[in-house]
């Protein structure tokens, strides 16, 4: 990475008549393997290497980016978004928060280096991981894997002095399958993430977990009830709780969604200026702690400054069924008369940083996982998912169990098939009377952008007892 | 022959003089634009502009894939990659690169694109054509968006040819209150007869029709659907065409090959036309691309291939490559014998949806899923439009909607937005018996 370029296109830009410039390097080493049904598709190497440079120039913002290294295009890259920030033309002029200038070097460490882990490792892991799945003794037709590694390093620059260096190394890994039984088929998919080194394989137990969901989803053919629809207790296991906290907390939280900036792809928020619900507005029980939180260590979302420059910090999105905390870059910090919070991301180089969840999970209590089932008469344990959506000003959300099982006088009897809630924000989180001691995360990737910036993130919680809502 | 379509020559005859069997090589240098806008005004606007080469090499059916920048440091990455190649694992279901030499019909592609000079005009116009519709008050936001890719591709297999690609595209949702909005596509390869305002009037008309929304009921309706929400259904049953999602189970078309899997109206049609802001000559491999006819009057005729695909099955590439997965370009639904207006009469009792997000499957071997209408979402009583509603959600089977569609109109629209709405279409307008809906309790 040419960081003497970097410095470059900042001067050049400060030759301009500008307000304020960042230019942000972003240079990429990814392998990835693709695997259907126990053969491996291709192998992908390569190195993606880019610069940036974000203007804003009379209160508009212009965004140029190249992968030419060179000072010819970091001149041209400049001279493009300067022109385009006074394209905009605003009525209302754009500002950024302040801040102060900052000058750090960040790394995250890998216990187990990953250019240290051969090819055939890497691919051995997969091939060995699809034979074990398939000697179980049940009928995996579909059955797709892909895995990733990325070395990340970044080199950010503003005319603020902020000088910014980063090394990220995270590793991934995807598998969807489908269980045939008797003529009757169940899928599922799986996400793995991890902010480090390949450490990560030891850590998830990628084998163990995709034969325990096909033995899962056979026994769901084979097994599960369906449920009679009507109100009835639900006990969410931790991977409910975390997409619900993604879904229906982190999302709406996003400032530039409030704001209006994501109208049009992503959609706007249930909370809104002079709307029912603001900061300070209940939204759930006291129960309800829902916090994003970059500072995770090994987590698949973990940061330690954002791609604006801010230090990153855990956010209290809902704190004690309150809303409490938006998810802040310094352009919505600036039109809500705050600070930003250090929420600001980009997946590339040639993506401008937008407002983003890091880690979202729901915060432990006190009960004991026996204790949330104890008090249960009737009821639902939906331990994990299959489809589920969310309206887009994040009101309206839905959730199919895709491991569950009924509940009847606090123990667990048979499996059910595919039990459903829908329901709206504020009848899910109020509903919350009890929620458990250990947190358990997932990767996911959250999408958001145009071009679409799919992100890597934690979701996660403790289970979580909802009281009286209708299931079906 | 161009010298980029001579360096993208050279990288693949290197891949072959360490030893690949085969070696494809992509260069493509795109130049991108968009405006993104938000509550009537410009927000930021961006460039990105791309150059790299895609290289895929097979030795011993060991597929591997790398990117080069600029043609930077090319040895230095076959090297790597061959060696990559050296380590990796035998793929048998890798049957070869696409073979011969081929002539591929001209490009259409719209250069001046590239020369846009002021696209925020694009996006004013857009605006104020909502505002006019929809009153003063009207609150909108989207993008504009320009792109020109000039593709050279080379293979060891014989293909070698230039492509360019152009792509404008104007969407844009009106919000004439907090929760009454129309959003509406303007989409094209080139700016010739490009009219951002008909996107703009279109979004304020559903916004005007959608204000003092009522909560929507569940249960089974006949539902109209508008070309972008057609657009989000194309876009579901498209990629379960692909042979790759056939062969992982993602797909209701699943040994349905030859069967009636949807209503005799239905013909879909693969076609990386002129018109659309996915054409293309030729597709991954070099192989021409061609019309394919997936769905004939309701009966599944193919699915689409690549080359090693096209082999495990039997039959030809349909020309839709992906080196790994086939992937449909630019789906259309031919057209149908009256016009919407006529097909809204046809109505009782139902629902016209204008616009759809967040279609996620409980199973895509048996199709169930849901999604969640949004934009302008409209009661039907004996043929007209009487109310406008809001918060339900349409929970129903992919392949059992496919098998529902009763009518299509005349007229069809190009659209395509975000991730919701791909890959571009041609739609019509459908009508769909018994469609399910269902709401938050």
């Amino acid at each position: 990475m040419d960081k003497d370029l970097v410095d470059f296109a900042l001067s050049y830009a400060m030759s301009k008549g500008i307000e304020y410039a960042e230019v942000r390097a972003h240079s990429e080493k990814s392998e990835r393997l693709a695997m259907k049904n126990g053969v491996l598709d291709a192998f992908s190497s390569a190195v993606d290497s880019g610069f940036c440079v974000r203007i804003l120039a009379d209160g508009g913002i212009g965004f140029a980016s190249t992968n030419r290294w060179t000072r010819k295009e970091a001149k041209s890259i400049v001279e493009i978004a300067y022109k385009l920030a006074k394209m905009a033309k605003r009525k209302y002029k754009i500002t950024f928060a302040k801040e102060k200038g900052v000058k750090a070097s960040w790394k995250v460490e890998e216990k187990r280096k990953i250019e240290d882990i051969s090819i055939e490792t890497r691919i051995a892991t997969f091939i060995e991981m699809d034979k074990e799945l398939t000697s179980q003794g049940i009928s995996i037709p579909g059955r797709m894997f892909s895995s990733g590694t990325s070395l990340t390093e970044k080199y950010f620059v503003n005319t603020e002095d902020s000088v910014i260096s980063s090394y990220v190394p995270r590793v991934s890994a995807y598998g969807f399958i489908t269980v045939v039984e008797s003529g009757k088929s169940e899928q599922a998919y799986k996400q793995f993430g991890f902010t480090g080194g390949w450490e990560a394989l030891e850590e998830w137990g990628l084998v163990e977990q995709m034969i325990n969901e096909a033995k899962m989803l056979q026994s769901v053919i084979k097994e599960a009830r369906a449920l009679t629809p009507g109100k009835m207790d639900l006990v969410c296991g931790p991977e409910v709780t975390g997409i619900a906290a993604h879904e229906s907390c982190g999302h709406p939280m996003e400032a530039d969604r409030i704001l209006g900036r994501e109208m049009s792809q992503a959609g706007t928020s249930f909370i809104y200026p002079q709307g029912p619900f603001w900061l300070g507005t209940k939204i759930g029980s006291s129960k309800v702690n829902v916090v994003d939180d970059p500072t995770i260590k090994s987590s698949y979302g973990y940061y330690e400054y954002d791609d604006e420059g801010i230090k990153a910090r855990p956010r209290y999105l809902y704190k004690k069924g309150v809303i409490n905390e938006f998810l802040q870059n310094r352009e919505s910090a600036s039109k809500l008369g705050t600070r930003s919070n250090g929420s600001s991301r980009s997946t590339s180089y040639d993506r401008e940083a937008i407002v983003r969840m890091a880690n979202t999970y729901v915060q432990p209590d006190d009960f004991g996982e026996e204790e949330i089932f104890e008090d249960v008469k009737h009821g639902i344990y939906m331990k994990s998912f299959t489809e589920w959506n969310i309206d887009d000003k994040r009101f309206n959300q839905r959730y199919v169990g895709r491991e569950a099982y009924w509940i009847e006088n606090g123990e667990l009897k048979h499996r059910i098939a595919r039990p459903i809630v829908e329901t709206t924000t504020p009848i899910f989180w109020s509903a919350v009377d009890a929620v458990s001691k250990r947190v358990e995360y997932d990767a996911a990737t959250c999408g958001k952008g145009d071009p679409e910036q799919g992100i890597p993130v934690y979701t996660g919680g403790p289970m979580m007892r909802i009281r009286g809502v209708y299931m079906k | 022959m161009s010298e980029i379509l001579a360096k993208t020559e050279s990288v693949v005859k290197k891949g072959k003089a360490l030893g690949a069997d085969e070696v494809l090589a992509k260069t493509v240098f795109s130049r991108n634009r968009q405006v993104r806008f938000s509550n009537n005004q410009i927000d930021t606007s961006l460039a990105w502009n791309n150059y790299v080469t895609y290289v895929v090499l097979s030795w011993k059916k060991r597929v591997v894939v790398t990117q080069i920048a600029n043609f930077q440091k090319v040895n230095l990455s076959l090297n790597r990659l061959f060696k990559l190649a050296k380590v990796s694992r035998e793929n048998p279901t890798h049957e070869g690169f696409a073979k011969g030499k081929f002539d591929y019909r001209k490009s259409v592609a719209d250069r001046t694109v590239d020369s846009l000079e002021n696209p925020a005009e694009y996006v004013f116009e857009a605006v104020e054509a909502a505002k006019k519709m929809a009153g003063p008050e009207t609150n909108t936001g989207g993008i504009f968006l320009t792109s020109v890719s000039d593709v050279y591709q080379v293979s060891s297999e014989g293909p070698a040819g230039g492509d360019c690609r152009s792509a404008v595209e104007l969407s844009i949702r009106a919000f004439s209150g907090k929760e009454a909005s129309g959003h509406a596509v303007e989409c094209s390869s080139t700016l010739k007869g490009f009219d951002p305002a008909r996107a703009g009037k279109k979004s304020g008309e559903i916004a005007k029709q959608a204000k003092n929304p009522k909560q929507g009921m569940e249960g089974k309706y006949d539902v109209v659907f508008d070309p972008l929400f057609v657009g989000s259904l194309l876009g579901i049953w498209r990629s379960m065409t692909s042979a790759y999602n056939v062969m992982v189970q993602l797909s209701i078309f699943v040994n349905k090959l030859g069967e009636k899997v949807s209503s005799e109206s239905v013909t879909l049609r693969d076609v990386p036309a002129s018109y659309s802001m996915a054409n293309r000559v030729f597709d991954d491999e070099g192989v021409p691309t061609q019309e394919n006819v997936i769905i004939e009057k309701g009966q599944l005729k193919t699915y689409l291939h690549n080359t090693s695909t096209a082999k495990i099955f039997k039959t030809k590439t349909t020309a839709n490559a992906g080196i790994v997965f086939p992937m449909p370009w630019n789906i259309e639904m031919d057209s149908g014998d009256i016009n919407s207006e006529e097909l809204l009469k046809e109505v009782r009792h139902g629902l016209y949806l204008t616009n759809t997000w967040y279609t996620r499957f409980q199973n895509y071997k048996t199709g169930d899923f849901s999604t969640i209408p949004r934009d302008g979402i409209f009661q039907i009583e004996n043929g007209e439009i009487k109310q406008s509603l809001k918060n339900i959600r349409l929970s129903d089977n992919a392949l059992r909607m496919l098998r529902n569609i009763t009518g299509i109109s005349k007229e069809r629209q190009h659209v395509h937005w975000w991730e919701e709405a791909d890959p571009p279409s041609l739609s019509p307008y459908i009508l769909m018996k018994d469609v399910h809906i269902t709401i938050s309790k």
